[in-house]
């Protein structure tokens, strides 16, 4: 049970009145940033202290005191925030400082959020522990241990700090619930289209929603409030935007066949948790053998196609890393910049990507993907029809050691994300909650709900709490 | 073996959009300083969205409409994917499976029906600045004004068999896209021309600027493969340049082929879905076309269809007509003055309407003085000169000055006395019954009378003297 006391929304009451708060709450975070940059625990990738300092000058004088006012948001670095280096974790992009603000960054600043720090990621969000990057950030719980990916650093210093914060994260196939499962915090990934991405560097557009991440369901709830609405300058955006408020949920399912792949231990403390929930909720098996068998394979075909034209941009011409052009041709200058600055992992995307979509393949693989990618969402919306929502363990594993990671191949790396892909590709809205511990780690639970129904998963969330 | 080729031209033209903002984003598409007009969107920028103008939208299904296309009332955007230094996001935001309109056709004079494949919006690339041309410059700059800017792209089948009807497609089209108004002002169609001969590869000329110099290197290219064919080799499929000073063509690199883009759906757009009103609105709003107005003006006014067709050739040139018929004068007499008088100046001194001040209001009374046998073909043509490469005062006050108008107080009498008097062989002539004599006899009147009176009253006034 959360207390009122823990929550953002208390802190926010009490600093509305007493600045003395914000301040210290602010001088808080600020030395625990800097006590885990001591350590390398590499939570934040960009922190720019002069600018904070400006933003609480201005707070102080500021008439409007909104739902996040003074509260320290950090934000995924592939979030643009204007005039402070944005690079999605890669050294592609070293240098690149935004003329803009993203939309989420307009909104939060709007309601009175402090813009405290960039945090780390795996390159572009291509990964799952957040390990494709130079500052891996490691995990709270054990620092031999990963954060979980893309969004690591984010749930990593969520979980780190003791002070009022919440975090802006990202997720294109998994990358708000697999981290704040391994962190033991809350990550909710919104509907596609709930919160704008205008601002956001893109991995795969149709897959990419920006989402929130806090110590508890009201913290991620209030910051999803504010940074969830209608914005004219992404195509994609909602009209929808979200409300706090509590919505009726009765029967459950559980995703029976997510189970399979799973850890034991895993499944166990995933299991108990369910069988407390049954004091609450009906609770029903029901069987997705569309997504489980193919969800995967359409995921990745169709980001690495979307992720290969978007980096295509990427080539030392305009911003980010630059070479010496003395006398080459652009096209050998291009594969300069790119061979030297992308990492491994993102080459293996974009080769595959581009083989994808490449003639004679195309049919295939990219266009095979998008018509799978239908039938699995129709699969998701039949089970919606007898349940609220659906349930399933959001990781197969607990954090695991970066030594193990090492021994993953490719093909493991992407299994990993079985249980977090089918809802992302679907862009259905879902939440990561602890669900207990195994020797001290954390273990999420993952609830999926209809599309534009977070308020259930807000409601649920409570409940598991 | 028969030495008949076969001929196919099909045209890939590409046409600048009269948008006020760019393609996705709000800078403005009149800048002129470069560099002024860009944005995070149209230079790529990590992070920047597009968004659709939706006046691009509304002139490209009016282009769609005015060509017969189909219009398709769903359809989306695709990423077309290479690098090129002036390509701000190293793709190209275009149309791929399904265009915005289809499978159209217009009609050349001589009947012949050309099929439109396809048109489709697009965004153009930056542009490319050498400061010291092409090939010589150590560096070269890039203009991102030009980035995003709103294009057509109309494709057409390959149902042209002359470089010269190409350049008569193209000055049909040019002038159907006039009547829209559509494109932006003083923009210079760009045309990639395919052409192959017996059923053989196509080359392409890439971007070839001007309807000259379409047929041109159409024609060189044309020789070119015929040559190759003689010489017993094989035209294999590539791209080629035209050198506009030399009018040659040159090979410029074997053709990658279209899958090698590696289209996708762009996912930073939506599907566009064109509403019933919005299409019942466009067709409102699409004005009278060339071919329309032709026929309007040979039923409404009795012209000839070689009249209608050419007032009809030129926006400006029709506009005038109408506003000179709308002040009731004689539609035929206008009609005749515009396409003979004024158009024959205006082409001798290669000068287009656009180029003069010509009002409707001085040729209207002109117009007037014709019709009312006021005043000789011969000092109307006069008139027309000066009005415009002479001292450009209005064609009736320039009658007035040099009293060239057809005056009742001319003592014709004595003109035809006199000249009777002067030439006794050819009354005789006439009086044995040689017509021409009269005619003769008549232009000498008329020329005594400086054109002031009118041919036929000379001709009865001659007519009754020597019954």
């Amino acid at each position: 049970m959360v207390k009122r006391e823990e929550t953002i929304a208390f802190f926010v009451e009490q600093a509305k009145n007493d600045f003395s708060l914000v301040e210290k709450n602010l001088a808080g975070v600020i030395s625990e940033i800097k006590n885990s940059n001591m350590k390398k625990l590499n939570y934040i990738e960009e922190f720019d202290a002069a600018d904070v300092l400006r933003q609480v000058a201005e707070l102080k004088k500021a008439k409007y005191k909104g739902k996040l006012f003074g509260v320290p948001v950090t934000v995924k670095d592939a979030i643009c925030v204007k005039g402070i280096e944005s690079k999605a974790g890669s050294k592609i992009l070293k240098g690149y400082k935004p003329l803009f603000d993203a939309n989420v960054i307009e909104r939060a600043r709007a309601e009175g959020a402090i813009i405290l720090a960039k945090t780390t990621q795996d390159e572009f969000g291509f990964g799952t522990f957040a390990t494709h990057t130079e500052k891996v950030p490691k995990n709270p719980f054990d620092n031999e241990r990963s954060c979980g990916g893309s969004s690591g650093g984010a749930a990593g210093f969520t979980a780190f700090t003791k002070n009022f914060h919440v975090a802006i994260g990202e997720s294109t196939g998994g990358s708000i619930a697999a981290p704040a499962s391994f962190c033991g915090i809350v990550g909710i990934t919104p509907t596609y289209g709930l919160v704008s991405r205008y601002g956001l560097i893109d991995y795969a557009n149709s897959l990419d929603k920006i989402g929130a991440i806090g110590k508890n369901a009201e913290d991620a709830a209030l910051l999803l409030e504010v940074i969830a609405g209608y914005d004219a300058r992404d195509s994609t955006s909602l009209e929808n935007g979200f409300k706090k408020e509590d919505a009726t949920i009765k029967r459950l399912a559980v995703i029976k066949d997510f189970f399979e792949g799973c850890d034991e231990e895993v499944k166990k403390v995933v299991q108990k948790k369910i069988s407390e929930l049954r004091k609450f909720y009906e609770v029903e098996e029901v069987s997705l053998p569309l997504n489980v068998k193919y969800a995967l394979a359409a995921y990745y075909i169709i980001a690495t196609c979307e992720a290969s034209t978007n980096l295509a941009k990427l080539s030392g011409l305009r911003y980010g890393a630059q070479g010496d052009v003395g006398g080459k041709h652009f096209d050998e200058y291009f594969s300069e910049i790119r061979s030297r600055e992308f990492s491994d992992e993102a080459k293996r995307r974009i080769i595959l990507g581009t083989f994808a979509r490449m003639s004679g393949y195309r049919d295939a693989y990219y266009l095979k993907a998008m018509r799978v990618r239908t039938k699995l969402i129709n699969e998701f919306n039949n089970a919606f029809k007898r349940y609220d929502l659906l349930l399933n363990p959001t990781m197969p594993v607990v954090a695991p050691k970066f030594c193990e990671i090492e021994e993953l191949t490719p093909l493991q790396n992407f299994a990993m994300d079985l249980c977090t892909v089918p809802a992302n590709l679907a862009g259905l809205p879902h939440i990561s909650v602890n669900a207990g511990f195994i020797n001290g780690l954390p273990v999420g639970l993952m609830a999926i709900a209809p599309h534009l129904q977070e308020r259930r998963l807000y409601s649920f969330a409570k409940v598991m709490e | 073996m028969s030495d008949e080729t076969t001929v196919m031209i099909g045209l890939e033209i590409h046409a600048s959009l009269n948008t006020k903002s760019k393609l996705f984003c709000a800078c403005a598409t009149d800048s002129t300083l470069p560099n002024s007009s860009c944005c995070p969107i149209c230079l790529g920028h990590p992070g920047s969205k597009p968004v659709l103008n939706e006046k691009a939208v509304e002139f490209a299904t009016k282009i769609g409409l005015a060509l017969n296309c189909k219009i398709n009332e769903d359809f989306f955007f695709s990423r077309k994917t290479y690098f090129y230094p002036d390509m701000a996001s190293n793709y190209q935001i275009t149309q791929y499976e399904i265009p915005v309109a289809e499978n159209g056709f217009v009609f050349l004079n001589s009947g012949k029906k050309v099929g439109i494949k396809r048109a489709h919006i697009e965004w153009d690339p930056a542009a490319l600045v050498h400061p010291s041309g092409m090939g010589k410059s150590s560096y070269v700059l890039i203009d991102y004004n030009r980035s995003g800017m709103p294009l057509i792209e109309i494709v057409t089948q390959p149902d042209l068999s002359t470089p010269a009807e190409a350049r008569e497609f193209m000055n049909l089209l040019e002038n159907v896209l006039g009547y829209l108004q559509v494109l932006k002002p003083d923009t210079t169609l760009k045309v990639d021309c395919n052409i192959s001969i017996n059923g053989g590869e196509r080359t392409e000329i890439k971007n070839v600027s001007g309807f000259a110099a379409v047929e041109k290197a159409l024609t060189f290219e044309l020789a070119r493969q015929k040559q190759e064919v003689k010489r017993g080799n094989k035209i294999e499929q590539h791209t080629r340049a035209f050198n506009a000073e030399t009018g040659t063509t040159v090979e410029l690199r074997k053709k990658e082929t279209e899958a090698d883009y590696g289209y996708i759906f762009d996912p930073d757009l939506v599907k566009v879905t064109l509403s019933k009103e919005f299409l019942t609105k466009i067709k409102i709003e699409l004005p009278e076309l060339p071919e329309q107005k032709a026929k309007r003006l040979q039923e409404q006014y009795k012209l000839s269809e070689y009249d209608a067709r050419v007032l009809c050739s030129d926006l400006v040139l029709g506009k005038l007509f109408d506003s000179i018929v709308s002040k009731s004068a004689d539609a035929i007499t206008a009609a005749r003055l515009l396409t003979r008088e004024v158009l024959a100046v205006l082409n001798h001194d290669s000068l287009s309407l656009s180029d003069v001040d010509v009002k409707a209001e001085d040729l209207l009374e002109l117009v007037q003085l014709l019709s009312s046998g006021k005043v000789s073909d011969k000092n109307a043509k006069q008139s027309v000169i000066n009005y415009i490469s002479g001292d450009k005062s209005s064609p009736k006050v320039f009658l007035e000055k040099n009293n060239l108008l057809i005056s009742a107080t001319v003592d014709l009498d004595s003109i035809i006395n006199k000249v009777i008097n002067a030439n006794r062989k050819a009354v005789v002539d006439y009086a044995g019954g040689n017509e021409k004599s009269l005619n003769f006899l008549a232009g000498l009147v008329m020329r005594e009378a400086k054109g002031t009176v009118s041919p036929k009253i000379v001709l009865e006034e001659l007519k009754k003297k020597l019954s």
